[in-house]
């Protein structure tokens, strides 16, 4: 079975690298969880932690997801709702002082 | 002067005017407006979260972060072998696409095996149930909606699996159908990404891990 695209997908080994990484990123975030309970790192840690999720978060979406193989019209719906979504939600947050609160 | 119009199928599908097949621009659309669903109920918990209540406990007093650490590595790695089943399947390997496959499903069924011990934990032993306060209300909701979503995956990647030993592997036409089940998969991955750091991480009290 051909594939969609033109553009070569990552090999099996690949997918594996990446998975690695992505443990590595789920390690860091637990280890500063622990490290921000002994010495309260305030905003740093919740901006580290929020960074973190975001790398895992991009890199699930763009090489297993295939996002990045994909044409235009899919990363602009995914995005509208992923934008939408968090600008709304952002909004409502700030507007009950949850944001100000956590950081 | 007209132009020829190229056909309206390949073997993956039909083709609309944006050159995507049809079922995965949809599965698309879907999973973007999954994004709201998300962000209510992760906002509606953080809204809470953030407030004193005077009967407890709260969701962040009690979480077990080594334990949940362990259930966000095991799905995490569902993902991948989603993906190993998806690429085996792309190289017409029958075999190794249902061994991924069934790994997706076995994987998953872990991460939902430990939801279900967490709650029975949050309920037996912490007395916290979803009538205790609003913040363990919006906590069994969320994580109780995710945990549905991970249920149905695993049902369907159970149906593939069953497919391909009945028909001796996943036709042409069914490809499609492994990689609309594997982006439901990956999205349902990523909002646990989410859900981990901001419910769990951000949230917990200090010295609740």
């Amino acid at each position: 079975m051909a594939e969609e695209h033109h553009v070569a997908h990552p090999t099996p080994a690949q997918y594996v690298k990446i998975a690695v990484g992505l443990a590595v990123l789920t390690a860091i975030e637990v280890a500063l969880f622990y490290i921000n309970d002994a010495t309260q790192l305030g905003w740093v840690n919740t901006a580290a932690l929020l960074t973190l999720a975001f790398l895992k978060f991009v890199i699930v979406v763009g090489w297993y997801m295939h996002i990045r193989y994909e044409k235009a019209t899919v990363s602009r719906f995914f995005t509208f709702g992923f934008t939408l979504a968090f600008g709304l939600y952002a909004i409502v947050l700030i507007s009950f002082g949850v944001l100000a609160a956590g950081s | 002067m007209t132009t020829a119009v190229p056909p309206a199928t390949d073997h993956h599908g039909e083709h609309e005017s944006t050159g995507v097949e049809s079922r995965k621009l949809g599965m698309w659309a879907f999973l973007s407006s999954e994004f709201l669903f998300f962000g209510a109920l992760i906002t509606n918990y953080l809204l809470y979260s953030s407030r004193d209540f005077a009967v407890g406990p709260t969701p962040a007093e009690i979480y077990d972060i080594p334990f949940t650490s362990v259930s966000s590595f095991v799905l995490l790695m569902s993902s991948l072998t989603m993906v190993l089943a998806h690429n085996a399947l792309s190289r017409d390997d029958q075999s190794a696409t249902r061994t991924w496959l069934l790994a997706t499903a076995m994987l998953g069924s872990v991460f939902l095996a430990g939801q279900v011990f967490e709650f029975t934990e949050f309920i037996t032993v912490y007395g916290m149930t979803m009538q205790t306060n609003p913040a363990a209300s919006a906590f069994f909701v969320l994580t109780g909606f995710h945990g549905t979503h991970v249920a149905l995956g695993v049902i369907m990647l159970l149906s593939l699996f069953g497919l391909s030993r009945r028909m001796g592997g996943l036709t042409d036409r069914q490809y499609m159908n492994v990689e609309l089940v594997g982006l439901y998969w990956h999205f349902v991955d990523i909002i646990w990404i989410v859900i981990f750091t901001v419910v769990y991480l951000l949230t917990a009290a200090p010295g609740a891990g």
